[in-house]
Order: structure tokens, then C-alpha cells, then sequence
């Protein structure tokens, strides 16, 4: 009664694997990574999707509902100010370079909920291996 | 102090050449872990006396700073972190190879090279790349920066020791394999000395993410505790390869099967390893925690490199030697139950691999760079998780080699119907809200049961062979069948962790306001009042906070003070204010995100309710202690190793 062994080890590795491959086809889950200045230039498309924008903060307040600031590109003088709701990670402060997932809606990047992370260019490591 | 680390250093590197005099290897990792200790002291002092000429003293410590976290700073560093590394490392060595003296005859000196070699890696780091006594530049500062103050915690006091036993405990176990492949014993014998050190390394990474995962939760204040960083991914990695070969390695010594699949998995644990610390320390990805780009990396990944060239190289040649005594007879039987954990193990392992690669493949192979982010790893630990689950109940209790369907029936009518039950008044009690969620509990209650009925079973075998009280039998009953019934123990902290995290995850309630003075928030049950913003004086900042009056049906319960930190260094640190109930297990857990600058006592907070989240840290404690009692040494089962290792020595030599 039991089918062969083999045959369904293999079935069932490729049914992961299919899992897998349908899973990247239908979501193309991956948001584009850019740069202020790819934003501005709509790089690949980046001003009409979703995308994962880096850019360093010049100007921050971390009060207001949503929040607003202003994120400079890392290489060039190109600025998009930002609208952010949630919670905002304790380094997050000016000349900070933060990334941040949203879209832009009329030159203002609208942020996702909880998507601010800071990363922190001071010599420091988080020790979390 | 440069000249004593040279001289570890130079210990290490001799080490090699003298590889067949095991006696004299031996003491030459002694004599390392001597060195690697003097090091640290060395540093210690260096820390605790504030000596800021030391670069590493200069920017991770201040006068101010408290004692305990004068200390702990040193794994805050990579430099310190390295030694910290080299410890652990070389204590491994020492320790496994002191286990074997009268064991493993042929295997041990390739041990103790391969051991080695790893050693000399990391050794090589510390004295020439990232010098842990390197001296600042310039002027001796007066003060140091000062240690970030996120990490004034006393969980990120033990959590990165933690992960580093975990990282560095998995070279022993590749150690054992590569030697094994090298001699061309490519029998079980291998498994047996190195099954212990995997459960160090496996637990030691585990408690690890823990650890890290309750800082997370306490100190950085988003409200979660899992952000499916690359950093955490990159621990949970080889966690995932070592449940797997934990494993499968019961089925290589029970039935000789999966000898090459072991091998596999040996090497993608320690390979994961590296590519963790790779990750940690190179910045390749976009992560909170890779901050530094630091010179590290490069080495990093051409050791990995080198190390998966010459495992699977060396695998390769040595196939036609690693060919299984027997073949899988039936799908339904525990062999194969084991080997399906095996391939969703690794699959998961892979899918988080892939989304963490992710940018850097996007980036070579389309030119753009893009990333996967939460959705991803959801929606893979759920289709590969639940089934895991499943099979976490399955497995335990089907026969070896084939289960007739009759017996299935009789085993597991209990489990299906009571877990059939649970699903139906879940779905009444409102679950239903998500399906993943509903499914995950219903299995939770599923594996409970199975685990519940081993206990039971073997308990009342005990007691008719025995006699004796009931609680005495369990305990004769752990206590003879350590592995086992640890083992068991281990289950149930993964259905404690998993009803936790579904719990928390999938039916967390979140609410923002903006409250002036006494206006409230209401939240699941929860009235919060704004009752007033105080300020508080501390040493090295000022704190903001909130009073916030908890009320429970009109009834005034408790308090909760979320604040935020203005450090005299300029950075903000957000004080969250948890209150936990200890029996429903459910966090009140609130967030000050900002205190209105115009003096009108306005505040903007968020709460979030998150139910049964203390079920994760309790599996925690459950894992630690069911880890505990598997690797215990047990007078017993060494007497049943030596007796299966003569008659493994007996075949492998008929």
C-alpha cells in the first residue's frame, strides 16, 4: 500500500521548492533599495512603488503625529522630506543615516508605520554578535 | 601586553607542526586558553582602571559609566569581542580534547588540526588585523565616549557571550566530521563524541536569541521582540541546521542512514556560523546592527570560503565511503518522519538565507538593489513552520521502520481528537481572526498531548516495574532516559514559544493617541489617563515621562510610567513601561513617543496589549532546563556509548 520511499522524498523536496519559486514569482517580494537621489530621478521606477529609501536626516523633530524630517542623499545635494507615524528608534536624531520603507505621494515620501531604523555611524558595535 | 598575545599567537601557530604529538597539542591549547585569559585580564584592567590611551577603552567606556557595564564592555567591542571568541575557542579545544584522551584514537589529531587551524584564523585576527590593544591616536583622551545607552542592560550583559558559545562550540562538532572524512572512519563514531557539543552550541545559541530577543523587547521599545534583522536571522540559521542535525544524527546511529546528509549538515551549521559573524561584522547588509564596516569582513568571508571549499572538497572524495547501511523502507515510520523535519529545517534555513543574501544577489544579477522585509520570513516560518510542527508531535511517537496504519490510529486517536477539540472552541472563542494563528494553537495542543501521553505512559511503566509514588517515577523515568525525555522537555518549550509568539504576533492589539491632560485611551478592556508629564534628574541624562493611571473596568489598576532619556551626549533613549500579568501571561506594554513642546502636559503614546508573551520568555527557561537535562552527563549512557562504540569498532573492522 505504501508508494515508494524515494518517490516521495523527492516529491516532497519538490513541493518545497515550488512553495518557494511560486511564492517569489507571485510577490515579487523584494522593495527596491535607493538613494534620495535615485528616488528623485525615479531610478527603475522607484517614485511609483513601494521602495526602501536611505538618506541621512538634517532636519528631525520627534514630535508631531505624523512626524515630519528631511533626509539628504549620501552623495549628492538632493533632499525628499518625509512623513513617518510610529515608533522612532532612540538614535534617531539629525545627521543620522536612516532607512526607512514608504512611497512618494505628491514630493512627500510617505512612510510605512514602524519602518524607521537608524543605522549608527559612530565606532560602535551592538555586541549582538 | 602586545608581546603576551604575540606569544598566544605563536603557541597556536606551532600547535600545527606538532599535531602528532597529541600530548603536546593538547598542552598547546592549554597554554593558549592561559594566553587568551591573560589577554583578557590584561584588557580588563585596562578597562577598569580607565585606561584611555587604549583605543578601545577611549570608545567604549566612560568615567561614569557603572561598574558592571565597565566590564561587560568588553564583547561591546569587536576587538574585545574577538578575544572573548578566542576563549571560548580554545577552552572548546582544550575541554574536547582532554574528553577523548582515551577515545577516538586515529580521529584526535585531525581534531586537534582542524581545531587548529580555526584558532590560528581567529588568533591572526586579533594580533593583526583587529588589535584589541591598539592605542588611540593622537592625545590621551580624558574621558572616554562612553558605552551606548541601549546597551546598559543587563541582558546585553550575557546575551552575546551566550551567542558566542553557540558559534564557537559548533567548530568542534565540523572538527570531529572533517577528521572523520580525513581518515576515512566515516562510521557513526564521530556522532557519538560530538552530539554533546552540539546541544551546547544549539542551546547556547537559542538562550542567545532569547536573550537578545527580551532586551529587544525591554530596552529598544517598538514593542516586538523578533524584527527578522539580518543580525538575528544569522543566529537563528545555524540554530536551524543544528535542530536538524540533532536530529538526523538519531537516525545515523539507530539505523545507519543519512551518513553523507549528516555531513551535510555539519558543515552548513559551522559554515552558518561564520557567515553570521561575517554578517555581524561586515556591513554587507543593510541591518540595526552591522555599524561599523570593518576590516574584519573581507578575511572573514575568505575563510568562510576556504572552509566550504575544503569540507565539501573533502566530502566529495571520501563519498564512496559514507554509503548507508540501510535504505528507507516506508514514509510512514520515524526514519522518514525525522528526514521530512530534516528537509523543512533546512528549507526554512534557506528561505531566510535567501531573503538575507537578497539585496546582494538583486544587486549582481539586475543591477538594483532591493530588499525582502517582514512579509517574507511570516509567510515562510508559517508554510514551513506549521508542518514542522506537526512532525514535532508525529515523531516521537511512530515506530522505526514502518508504522502499520493501524497502530497510527491507536496512537494518535487522543492527539487528533483533543487537537480537532481545541480547534473548535478556539474558532468559538473568536480565533478564527487568523487562520495561521487558529492552526498553530490547535497544533500546539496536538504536540502537548502526544508529549502528555509519553509521560504518562512511561511514568505508570516505571511505577508497575519499580513502584514507588507517582512524582518518583517520573523523575527515575527522566532521569534513566535523559535524551529522551529531555528531548520531550525541549518539545514543550517550542509549543510554549510557539503559543507565545502566535499569540503576541497574530492577536496583539495597538493603539496610538495623542492624550492631553487627563484625556484617556482606551485598549482592549484598558483605560490609560494622561495624569501628568514629571522630569527627573539622572547621572548622565534627563528623563521625561508620563503618568499614566491604568484603570480596569472603572477600577483603578496600577500604574505605567513610559519615559524618554535625553542623554548629556545628545541621544534619546526611549524607558518603555511593561506591566505583566503573571496569569494570563499578557503584557500592558506602553511607549512615550513624545511630550508636546508648548507646555501643555500633551502627550503621544503608544500601547500595545500583547497576549501571552510571557509564554516566550517562560520557554525559555523550559528550553535551558530541558537542554540541561539531555546534555548532563550520565554515568549510564557513557557505559551504553562505550558498548555501541566497541560494537560499531567490531563491524566497521569485520
Amino acid at each position: 500500500m505504501s508508494p515508494r520511499p524515494r518517490l516521495v522524498v523527492a516529491l516532497v523536496v519538490g513541493s518545497l521548492l515550488a512553495v518557494f519559486l511560486a511564492y517569489q514569482a507571485l510577490f515579487n517580494s523584494g522593495t527596491l533599495l535607493v538613494s534620495v537621489a535615485q528616488l528623485r530621478s525615479d531610478t527603475d521606477g522607484a517614485a511609483q512603488k513601494q521602495v526602501t529609501l536611505t538618506g541621512t536626516v538634517v532636519r528631525a523633530s520627534r514630535n508631531g503625529s505624523p512626524m515630519r524630517f528631511v533626509l539628504r542623499d549620501e552623495s549628492s545635494r538632493q533632499t525628499v522630506p518625509v512623513s513617518y507615524r510610529g515608533s522612532v528608534p532612540d538614535a534617531f536624531q539629525t545627521s543620522r543615516r536612516v532607512i526607512v520603507t514608504g512611497r512618494l505621494e505628491h514630493g512627500v515620501f510617505v512612510a510605512k508605520p514602524d519602518t524607521l531604523l537608524t543605522k549608527c555611524p559612530s565606532k560602535y558595535t551592538s555586541g549582538g554578535s | 601586553m602586545l608581546a603576551v598575545y604575540a606569544t598566544a599567537g605563536g603557541v597556536m601557530a606551532g600547535l600545527r607542526r606538532d599535531r602528532r604529538t597529541m600530548r603536546s597539542a593538547q598542552n598547546a591549547f592549554a597554554a593558549a586558553v592561559v594566553s587568551a585569559l591573560v589577554a583578557i585580564a590584561a584588557l580588563e584592567y585596562g578597562l577598569v582602571t580607565h585606561d584611555f590611551s587604549l583605543s578601545v577603552v577611549a570608545e567604549h567606556t566612560s568615567r561614569k559609566l557603572p561598574l558592571i557595564y565597565t566590564i561587560t564592555s568588553l564583547w561591546a567591542s569587536q576587538e574585545g569581542s574577538l578575544l572573548l571568541w578566542l576563549l571560548v575557542l580554545t577552552g572548546a579545544a582544550t575541554i574536547a580534547l582532554h574528553q577523548n584522551r582515551h577515545r577516538n584514537r586515529e580521529l584526535m589529531p585531525w581534531v586537534a588540526a582542524v581545531m587548529g587551524a580555526i584558532t590560528v584564523f581567529f588568533a591572526g585576527m586579533a594580533s593583526f588585523v583587529s588589535s584589541p590593544f591598539a592605542h588611540v591616536a593622537g592625545a590621551v583622551p580624558r574621558d572616554g565616549t562612553g558605552l551606548d545607552p541601549s546597551l546598559q542592560n543587563i541582558y546585553m550583559a550575557a546575551h552575546p557571550p551566550m551567542l558566542y558559545l553557540g558559534y564557537v562550540s559548533m567548530s568542534v562538532p565540523f572538527a570531529f566530521a572533517m577528521a572523520s572524512l580525513i581518515t576515512g572512519r566515516a562510521d557513526a563514531r564521530w556522532l557519538v563524541s560530538v552530539r554533546r557539543w552540539t546541544l551546547v552550541s544549539w542551546t547556547g545559541l537559542g538562550i542567545g536569541m532569547l536573550l537578545g530577543a527580551h532586551w529587544a523587547y525591554v530596552e529598544i521599545g517598538w514593542g516586538g521582540y523578533w524584527a527578522w534583522d539580518p543580525v538575528e536571522s544569522a543566529a537563528l540559521m545555524p540554530w536551524l541546521a543544528a535542530t536538524a542535525f540533532l536530529h538526523s544524527i538519531m537516525v545515523q546511529e539507530k539505523k545507519g542512514m543519512l551518513n553523507v546528509w549528516n555531513m551535510v549538515l555539519v558543515i552548513a551549521a559551522f559554515a552558518l556560523c561564520l557567515f553570521g559573524d561575517f554578517l555581524t561584522r561586515s556591513g554587507v547588509v543593510q541591518s540595526v546592527h552591522s555599524f561599523v564596516q570593518s576590516a574584519v569582513g573581507p578575511y572573514l568571508l575568505a575563510f568562510l570560503a576556504a572552509v566550504l571549499a575544503f569540507s565539501v572538497g573533502l566530502l566529495i572524495v571520501r563519498l564512496p565511503t559514507l554509503r548507508a547501511d540501510h535504505k528507507l523502507e516506508s514514509v510512514i515510520s520515524r526514519e522518514a518522519t525525522f528526514l521530512f523535519n530534516n528537509l523543512l529545517l533546512l528549507a526554512l534555513a534557506f528561505a531566510i538565507l535567501w531573503g538575507v543574501v537578497f539585496p546582494i544577489l538583486s544587486e549582481a544579477v539586475r543591477g538594483v538593489r532591493a530588499t525582502v522585509a517582514a512579509p517574507y520570513y511570516d509567510f515562510f516560518l508559517v508554510i514551513f513552520g506549521l508542518p514542522l510542527l506537526a512532525l514535532t508531535g508525529i515523531g516521537p511517537l511512530i515506530a522505526w521502520r514502518r508504522a502499520s496504519p493501524r497502530s497510527l490510529w491507536r496512537m494518535f486517536r487522543w492527539p487528533v481528537i483533543s487537537a480537532l477539540a481545541g480547534a473548535v472552541l478556539l474558532w468559538l472563542a473568536g480565533f478564527g481572526s487568523s487562520p495561521a494563528g487558529l492552526t498553530a494553537l490547535s497544533l500546539c495542543v496536538f504536540v502537548t498531548v502526544t508529549i502528555a501521553i509519553e509521560f504518562a505512559r512511561g511514568t505508570s511503566a516505571r511505577r508497575a516495574l519499580a513502584g514507588g509514588s507517582w512524582p518518583r517515577a517520573l523523575l527515575d523515568l527522566i532521569n534513566r532516559n535523559r535524551r529522551r525525555y529531555g528531548g520531550y522537555v525541549v518539545h514543550l518549550s517550542i509549543v510554549l514559544l510557539v503559543v507565545g509568539v502566535t499569540a503576541s504576533s497574530a492577536y496583539s492589539t495597538v493603539r496610538e493617541a495623542h492624550l492631553a491632560p487627563h484625556q484617556s485611551l482606551r485598549i482592549d478592556g484598558y483605560t490609560l489617563r494622561n495624569d501628568g508629564v514629571f522630569q527627573r534628574k539622572g547621572p548622565n541624562y534627563t528623563l521625561d515621562f508620563v503618568r499614566l493611571t491604568v484603570l480596569r473596568n472603572g477600577r483603578p489598576d496600577g500604574v505605567l510610567n513610559p519615559g524618554q532619556r535625553q542623554y548629556d551626549t545628545g541621544q534619546v533613549g526611549n524607558e518603555v513601561d511593561i506591566r505583566s500579568s503573571y496569569a494570563t501571561a499578557t503584557d500592558l506594554y506602553s511607549i512615550l513617543q513624545g511630550v508636546d513642546n508648548n507646555g501643555s502636559g500633551g502627550v503621544s503614546v503608544k500601547v500595545l496589549v500583547n497576549p501571552a508573551v510571557g509564554l516566550v520568555w517562560l520557554a525559555g527557561i523550559v528550553f535551558a532546563l530541558g537542554a540541561l537535562i539531555t546534555i548532563w552527563p550520565d554515568p549510564r549512557e557513557a557505559r551504553q556509548l562505550a558498548r555501541r562504540y566497541g560494537e560499531l569498532l567490531a563491524r566497521s573492522e569485520a
